[in-house]
C-alpha cells in the first residue's frame, strides 16, 4: 500500500501512547484586508483511548480545532501529528488516505449521503479504501448490528429518525477501524433521550479502547467524557480530567 | 472501482429521471440523426449499385464525340465495322448492339398504345435475362434476316391485345417513316425491385418491345454508335485495359484521335454517382453531428448543475477519504453514462426509423456495425469531453466548505 507509506515516517508511532500532538498551532483566516486568527499557539497532546470534549462558545475556535484535526484544513504554522506522522508535510492524496484510514468523522447534521441506503453508506469509507465487495457488506452489517440498526440496513436516510441518522452515521465512522473518531457537536441536532444514547455509544466505543474527541457546549454532553478541554478566543483556558464520567441512566462509576 | 462508479452513476441518472432524459434528448436527436442519415446514404448507395448491376456495370457505349462539330459519314458505325470489332476482342465481348431505339404507337385493329422497341440482338437475353412467359426469344435467324418479329412485354400485350398470350399477334408501327408489320412471338415478364419501381414510377402506360436491332439501321444502314457489354469475369485491371484498347481501335478504325470518342462506361458512372452520394450523405451527417455538440453542452450544463446541487454530498465524500480523482472520476463516469445511454437510445430511435421506414418502402436497408459503434464512443467521447470541467470542479471543492453548503 505504497499511497500510505508517508504515514509510517515516524518509526515507532505504536509505541507511544500518542495518538495527537498538536505542536504550537496557528491557524489565520485571511480575509483579503482582514486577518483573523483562528488559533493561538496551540499545544496538545491526547493519548490513545482518552474521550476528550472540547467545549467553547462559538467562534471560540474549536470548530478550526476540529478542521484541523480532522485533515480536513491545514494550519498556518506550527506541526499536528496524527499517530506519530507530521500531517504538514503530506499531500492531499495522503490527507484523503488518512482521513480515510485513521479518522471516523461524525457532524452534527448527521451528513449521510441522500437517497442512499444505510448499509450504502457505511460501505462507503471502504469503497474509499478499496476493500472487497464481500468485505465491506458484512463489515457494514455487523457495524449495523452494533448500532442496533441492522433491521434497518436498507432505509433511506430520511426514513430514519435524527437518533438513527447518527447511529448510521457513527457505524460509518467505525467502518475502517480508525484510531480516532472525531464528533462535531454529535447531539447538537437531538433530543435529551436520543444524545444520552448516543453519547452512550461513544462510552461504549471508549471503553473498548478507541480515542474518541466530541466538540460540544453542552456541559451535560462534556459530562460523559473524561477529560475537558475548555477554548475561548482560540486559546485553550483551561484541560482538566472529569474523574466521574456521566454513563447513561446515571449510573456514574467511579463515585 | 470503476463499477462502483457506475453503480453511483447509474443511481444519480435514476435519482433525477425526468432531468437525465431531458439532458440525453440532446444527445439522443444528436445520434439518432447521425445514425439515420448515414444509414439513409448507405442504403440509397447499396440501391445504386444494386441498380447498376441489373443494368450492367460493364454496359458501355462508344460513338463520336457529342463536342465534335464536323461529325462525318464515317464517324458512323457500319455492320461490317462492328463485326470487326467483335471478332478484334473476342470472347472479352459479351454481348454487342447499336444501342438503337425507337418510341412510337402501335396498333393492332383499334386499338393503338404508345410503346418503346429497343433493337437488340438475339443473345440479348444473356446479358440482361427476362422471364419468357409464352412463346421464344428473338433468334439469330430473326436478326439475321431482320425479320418484323418482337418479343413484347407482358403488360403492353395486354393492353394493345387484351390477353397476355399474344404469340402470333401482329401489330403495326412507324419504323423512320415507313409502316412496318411485326408479329409477336414472345411475351415476357419484367421483374423489377421496390427501388426499380419507385424510379420508374407505376403510372407507366408505354409498352416494351424488343425487336432485331438490325431493322433500327438509321441512316442508311449505320449506326450511330456501339453499345456493349464486357465480358463480367474480367478484373477491374483488365477491364480498365479493355476500355483503352476498345477507345484505341476504334478510333484507328474511325481515323480518329481518342479524345475524339465518347466512351460511356457504366462502372464510371457508379463510381462518380457514389462517391457523389458518399459525400453528400457524410456533409449531411456532418452537420447532423452539430446537434451532438450541442447535446453535449446540454450535459455539461446540468452536470455544473448537479455538482452545484451536491455540494454537500462532494464534501461528505471527501471527508471519508475520497481523493480529488475519485470524486473526478465519479462525475466524469456520470456523465460518460448519461451521454452513452442518451447515444444508445439515439441509435434504437434512428436505427429503428430507418428500418421502420425501408420496411414500408419494401426496401434492404443498410445500417452499418461501425457507424453504430462510432456513434457510441463518440456519444461516450462527448460525455466525457462535455463533463470533464463539472467533474474538475467537484473534485477541486473544498471540504470544509462543502461539508458547509445548505
Amino acid at each position: 500500500m505504497k499511497r500510505f507509506g508517508a504515514l509510517k515516517k515516524r518509526p515507532e508511532p505504536w509505541e507511544t501512547d500518542e495518538l495527537i500532538r498538536l505542536e504550537n498551532l496557528v491557524k489565520i483566516y485571511d480575509m483579503g484586508a482582514l486577518k483573523v486568527l483562528g488559533l493561538k499557539q496551540i499545544n496538545l497532546t491526547i493519548r490513545r483511548g482518552e474521550f476528550v470534549a472540547v467545549m467553547g462558545q462559538s467562534g471560540s475556535g474549536k470548530s478550526t480545532l476540529m478542521n484541523i484535526l480532522g485533515c480536513l484544513d491545514r494550519p498556518t504554522s506550527g506541526h499536528y501529528y496524527l499517530d506519530g506522522a507530521d500531517t504538514g508535510e503530506m499531500t492531499a492524496g495522503e490527507l484523503s488516505a488518512v482521513r480515510n484510514r485513521k479518522i471516523g468523522f461524525v457532524f452534527q447534521s448527521f451528513n449521510l449521503i441522500p437517497r442512499t441506503s444505510a448499509l450504502k453508506n457505511v460501505e462507503l469509507p471502504m469503497t474509499y479504501g478499496r476493500r472487497p465487495k464481500k468485505e465491506r457488506r458484512e463489515r457494514a452489517m455487523e457495524l449495523l448490528a452494533r448500532v442496533g440498526l441492522e433491521t434497518r440496513w436498507s432505509h433511506m436516510p430520511n426514513e430514519l429518525s435524527g437518533g438513527q441518522r447518527q447511529r448510521v452515521a457513527i457505524a460509518r465512522a467505525l467502518a475502517n477501524e480508525p484510531p480516532l473518531i472525531l464528533a462535531d457537536e454529535p447531539t447538537g441536532n437531538l433530543d435529551t433521550a436520543a444524545s444520552e444514547e448516543i453519547m452512550e455509544l461513544f462510552s461504549g466505543l471508549h471503553d473498548e479502547g478507541v480515542t474518541v474527541v466530541v466538540v460540544t457546549h453542552e456541559e451535560e454532553i462534556a459530562a460523559f467524557t473524561g477529560r475537558i478541554i475548555r477554548f475561548r478566543d482560540g486559546e485553550i483556558i483551561s484541560d482538566e480530567t472529569n474523574p466521574c464520567p456521566r454513563r447513561k441512566g446515571g449510573g456514574e462509576r467511579c463515585c | 472501482m470503476l463499477l462502483e462508479n457506475m453503480q453511483m452513476a447509474f443511481h444519480a441518472i435514476r435519482a433525477n429521471k425526468m432531468r437525465s432524459f431531458l439532458t440525453m434528448l440532446g444527445i439522443i436527436i444528436g445520434i439518432g440523426s447521425v445514425i439515420s442519415i448515414v444509414s439513409i446514404g448507405d442504403t440509397m448507395r447499396s440501391l445504386f449499385a444494386g441498380l447498376y448491376k441489373d443494368v450492367g456495370l460493364t454496359q458501355t457505349y462508344v460513338s463520336i464525340g457529342y463536342w465534335i462539330d464536323d461529325v462525318r459519314e464515317s464517324d458512323y458505325f457500319t455492320m461490317d465495322e462492328l463485326d470487326r470489332i467483335r471478332e478484334v476482342f473476342g470472347s472479352r465481348i459479351a454481348y454487342m448492339d447499336s444501342s438503337a431505339y425507337l418510341s412510337g404507337e402501335a396498333r393492332a385493329g383499334e386499338n393503338s398504345v404508345k410503346f418503346e422497341f429497343s433493337g437488340v440482338d438475339y443473345n440479348y437475353q444473356q446479358v440482361q435475362p427476362v422471364r419468357l412467359l409464352y412463346g421464344r426469344y428473338l433468334n439469330e435467324g430473326d436478326v439475321k434476316g431482320r425479320r418484323g418479329n418482337a418479343v413484347m412485354e407482358a403488360a403492353g400485350a395486354e393492353r394493345l391485345f387484351g390477353t397476355q398470350n399474344a404469340v402470333g399477334k401482329t401489330f403495326r408501327t412507324d419504323v423512320y417513316g415507313t409502316v412496318t408489320e411485326f408479329t409477336v412471338v414472345g411475351v415476357y415478364e419484367r421483374e423489377m425491385n421496390a427501388f426499380q419501381k419507385l424510379m420508374t414510377g407505376s403510372g407507366s402506360d408505354t409498352g416494351q418491345a424488343f425487336i432485331p436491332w438490325t431493322l433500327l439501321t438509321w441512316p442508311n444502314d449505320r449506326f450511330y454508335q456501339c453499345h456493349l457489354f464486357a465480358d463480367e469475369s474480367m478484373t477491374a485491371a483488365e477491364l480498365d485495359r479493355f476500355y483503352r484498347e476498345l477507345t484505341y481501335y476504334v478510333a484507328k478504325i474511325k481515323n480518329r484521335n481518342p479524345e475524339d470518342l465518347y466512351v460511356y462506361t457504366a462502372t464510371e458512372e457508379m463510381n462518380q454517382l457514389d462517391s457523389i452520394m458518399g459525400g453528400l450523405s457524410a456533409a449531411v451527417g456532418g452537420i447532423a453531428a452539430i446537434s451532438l455538440l450541442v447535446g453535449g453542452i446540454g450535459i455539461m450544463n446540468i452536470m455544473l448543475v448537479s455538482v452545484t446541487e451536491r455540494t454537500r454530498e462532494i464534501g461528505i465524500r471527501k471527508a471519508l477519504g475520497a481523493t480529488t480523482r475519485d470524486v473526478m472520476i465519479q462525475f466524469l463516469t456520470e456523465s460518460a453514462i448519461l451521454s452513452a445511454c442518451g447515444g444508445i437510445i439515439g441509435i434504437l430511435l434512428g436505427g429503428g426509423a430507418v428500418v421502420l421506414g425501408g420496411f414500408l418502402l419494401g426496401l434492404e436497408v443498410v445500417v452499418k456495425p461501425s457507424v453504430v459503434v462510432l456513434a457510441v464512443t463518440f456519444s461516450a467521447a462527448v460525455g466525457v469531453f462535455f463533463g470533464m470541467y463539472p467533474a474538475s470542479k467537484a473534485a477541486k471543492a473544498d471540504p470544509i466548505e462543502a461539508l458547509r453548503y445548505e
